[in-house]
């Protein structure tokens, strides 16, 4: 038997306009969310609430300021992976194993009391320290992931995601054992002395410090994709590996080189998260996160890869998730709130980039025709 | 179809095109690279849409928007490249397409009609063997039976056979003679001359978008055609030898190699020769003879398991294809647009990436410079040295790659079929100029094709292969073509 109605998928011929897929993926996913919460409030939390909690998440800058930054920080990473067809899914442990040596050098390092104490010059060393390691860190874990990659072409999609788990763990298993603070017994690290916290304009999350970071970051990734040989190796790897093989270019190194630069910016968020948001590591980390590294792909496929859109999609999703904050605060919904929203727009976007490449048509069969 | 008419940015690719096609011909499609062939197929397969003009099938117009459109109405198109799932069996990649057994074919049945047709081509194949297993000619062959089993009125032969060898494409011409018998179609676009002369009842020329003329093909001399085809630059054209090379002193020494193939077993058995400065040493053979293996391996693409490869006297045999290129070693790989070329990325982008270019740190203004005079020198067709490579026709984009590695080999050309996807007027153009730089330049030439008219305007010294070992080596002028030819098929 015939189904009166078929579906065809055929290649799209141009593709069309990049801009089209985020922005009807946003559109989509909004609507999404506010049917989900309102179901999920039982009626109570109105299209209307939605809409004004998404207004006022976009016209709070000085409460995105901060996961903006650590948003873009991400993507940036994840464009520069992701260029080269490798899906980096590993932000969360190279933020964490980040994370992790940042609070050693503050806190474990047997440097870390003098430098403290050592004045101005002393702190200023340390956190330059608590950055450089950070990222070193991110670095490390994303290059070991790219091993079994490079050599045994191991498809780095479940390597980089479970080496979050394995990075969480090790963070889970300090926090609990010789990092735990004794003073009150939580599980968790002593916070971090505040000497070392980035100092934000009050009133808002805005930290001179992190934007210097994330400006150095843009532009060297920029200067790292354009003018150097590896950042062109790598745009051509997500296009066409062989033509690397034939012109004599090593393609595991430049798998190498793409995931630990990935991971080097990337690990730069767990000094910055540590020393602007939480202050310390709190056990169990896994369900303490704020899942920048997940959030981060969706804004580096908001951007459509294109390193300039990366700022706007971070500040959209930053937005979208301060709403989810606010109306989480006002009463709608649970703690999954947030994620209702970035789920939607991953889950529409996912969708939505076949129509991208490729055109469904719905056939209505006349009968006998 | 009735005063096609078809803009791309910047260009006019089709200028009110008219084209009548009966049942039961063979009707050929010819024109240089670019000269708006594929468009005109693509619209007639639904991939493009015209701006102007209409498409008449049996008296009414029809519009053909999608490939599925014009499947529908029985035209079914066989391209360049098979589009082949490697992961299932022929019979399954076949049912893949077919509607008229519906959600639940017998394989049992479509198998014995693939096996009947496989034997109207005069081949025994199994309809159960995986794809990847197959050679691309029998991929091509899977292809047309696909379109067979379609129940294809008008086939659209986009350079498929183009490729073939000889012998193989003369089999596929007796299946469409076959076919266009029994009343069908066949539209068959191509840039070679002999090609349309061999299979084709009438011949239509393009040129820059224009319907030059439709002829039969018993009115026209070849010489017709090419100057239809190619206007002036038909003068161009000439099989004859190109001037001699000076050779002297020895470039590249392969001494015994043995190479393994895709699939196991040796598909080089220890070949030796001896490639020398100021000359080009062709290698005549019949494709899937072991010359792509050995070609790969001498560029450090595939280990070599017993035998030496000397450069310039040093031993290079495990040296890396880096350190080839750093060498002055440009190589044109066989199916270009899938080794050659990336075709997502800019033109100067595909230079670039060659490590004699940049290292480092790239200098787009001196990349930039090298791009504006390979397309000036090679008249390649592009909107800018910034134009993503993909937007070039076919021919285009082989020029992009044979200038940027004739610009490479500053020592040594290694180069597999290097003129196969240019039209008459282009390739002999290529030709002589890889001539004049192996003589101006003294570089070294090691070139293997399919092709014997390149191989005797081109070669100084001419090898055969044959199942992976060279059977005869003859200097270019003392060589026989009818010698040649037993040789490879022997």
């Amino acid at each position: 038997m015939e189904f009166p109605v078929s579906m065809v998928i055929v290649r799209r011929v141009k593709p069309l306009p990049y801009w089209i897929v985020p922005l009807l993926a946003l559109l989509i996913g909004v609507a999404v969310a506010i049917i989900i919460l309102y179901g999920m409030s039982g009626g109570k939390t109105t299209p209307a609430d939605v809409l004004y909690a998404i207004r006022d998440g976009f016209l709070q800058p000085h409460l995105l300021a901060m996961s903006f930054a650590f948003l873009s920080i991400v993507g940036v990473g994840l464009v520069v992976s992701f260029k080269g067809a490798l899906f980096n899914i590993g932000g969360e442990g190279q933020i964490y194993f980040g994370a992790m040596l940042a609070v050693w050098a503050a806190m474990f390092a047997p440097f870390s009391a003098s430098l403290i104490n050592g004045g101005p010059l002393g702190v200023a060393a340390l956190k330059t320290l608590m950055i450089v390691l950070s990222a070193l860190a991110g670095a490390f874990w994303a290059f070991i992931a790219s091993l079994p990659r490079a050599y045994l072409q191991l498809d780095e999609v479940p390597v980089t995601l479970m080496m979050n788990y394995i990075a969480y763990y090790i963070v889970d298993i300090l926090v609990r054992g010789p990092w735990h603070e004794r003073k009150y017994g939580y599980l968790r690290t002593e916070t971090l002395p505040e000497k070392l916290w980035l100092k934000t304009i009050s009133g808002t999350t805005f930290s001179i410090e992190v934007y210097i970071l994330l400006i150095i970051v843009f532009v060297a990734a920029y200067f790292f994709l354009k003018y150097t040989t590896p950042g062109l190796y790598l745009r051509v790897l997500g296009n066409n590996p062989n033509l690397l093989r034939s012109s004599g270019i090593n393609i595991k190194l430049i798998i190498m080189i793409a995931l630990t630069i990935s991971g080097l910016i990337i690990g730069l968020v767990g000094a910055g998260y540590i020393a602007g948001r939480t202050h310390n590591l709190s056990y169990p980390v896994e369900e303490k996160t704020a899942n920048y590294g997940y959030t981060g792909i969706l804004v580096a496929w908001l951007s459509m890869l294109e390193l300039i859109a990366v700022p706007i999609a971070a500040y959209i999703i930053a937005a979208l998730y301060n709403a989810g904050i606010n109306m989480q605060i006002a009463g709608a919904g649970g703690a999954a709130t947030v994620f209702v929203f970035i789920g939607s727009i991953l889950v529409t976007y996912t969708a939505l980039i076949t129509i991208s490449e490729y055109k469904i048509k719905i056939i209505v069969k006349r009968r006998g025709g | 179809m009735r005063n096609i008419t078809k803009r791309f940015p910047g260009v006019v690719a089709l200028d009110r095109v008219n084209l009548e096609v009966y049942p039961g011909t063979i009707h050929a499609l010819l024109g240089e690279n670019g000269a708006g062939k594929s468009t005109l197929v693509k619209i007639l397969y639904g991939i493009y849409t015209p701006d102007e003009g209409v498409i008449i099938l049996n008296g009414r117009r029809v519009i053909i928007s999608s490939p599925i459109d014009a499947i529908n109405y029985g035209i079914v198109m066989v391209s360049q490249s098979p589009q082949l799932i490697d992961r299932l069996t022929i019979a399954e990649n076949i049912i893949l397409g077919l509607k008229k057994y519906g959600y639940y074919a017998p394989v049992k049945l479509v198998e014995r009609e693939i096996s009947k047709l496989a034997e109207e081509f005069g081949v025994k194949i199994d309809p159960s063997t995986d794809t990847w297993k197959l050679s691309y000619t029998q991929k091509q062959m899977v292809e047309f039976i696909r379109a067979m089993l379609l129940g294809v009125k008008i086939l659209l032969i986009d350079e498929a056979l183009t490729y073939l060898p000889i012998e193989e494409r003369r089999r596929f011409y007796k299946f469409i003679k076959g076919f266009a018998e029994r009343g069908g179609t066949v539209l068959l676009i191509t840039h070679k001359i002999p090609e349309a002369m061999e299979a084709a009842d009438k011949i239509t020329v393009l040129r820059r978008g224009r319907v030059v003329k439709t002829v039969e093909k018993t009115e026209v001399t070849i010489d017709d055609i090419r100057r239809m085809m190619f206007g002036e630059r038909s003068k161009e054209i000439t099989y004859e030898r190109l001037p001699p090379g000076a050779p002297d002193g020895e470039l590249l020494l392969v001494e015994n190699l043995w190479v393994e193939g895709d699939f196991g077993g040796y598909a080089v058995q220890g070949v030796s020769l001896k490639v020398r400065r100021g000359e080009v040493f062709a290698i005549a053979g019949v494709a899937g003879n072991g010359q792509k293996e050995l070609l790969q391996a001498i560029m450090g693409l595939r280990p070599i398991r017993k035998g030496k490869v000397f450069f310039e006297g040093e031993d290079i045999t495990h040296r890396s294809t880096y350190y080839l290129r750093l060498k002055g070693v440009g190589y044109i790989p066989d199916l270009p647009a899938k080794y050659g070329v990336s075709i997502e990325n800019t033109i100067i982008e595909n230079i670039a990436v060659i490590p004699v270019y940049a290292r480092g740190f790239i200098d787009w203004d001196k990349i930039r410079s090298l791009a504006l005079k390979l397309i000036r020198e090679y008249d390649i067709k592009t909107p800018s040295p910034e134009a993503p490579v993909k937007y070039l026709s076919g021919g285009n984009i082989m020029k992009v790659l044979v200038s940027r590695e004739l610009n490479t080999a500053t020592k040594l050309l290694v180069a597999y079929n290097p003129t196969r996807a240019l039209d008459e007027a282009t390739a002999i153009r290529v030709r002589r100029i890889i001539k004049n730089k192996v003589i101006n330049d003294n570089i070294g030439a090691l070139i293997a094709s399919e092709d014997l008219d390149e191989i005797f305007q081109i070669a100084d010294t001419i090898a055969v292969m044959n199942s992976g070992r060279i059977v005869g080596v003859f200097p270019a002028e003392k060589a026989k073509r009818e010698e040649i030819e037993h040789l490879m098929v022997m």
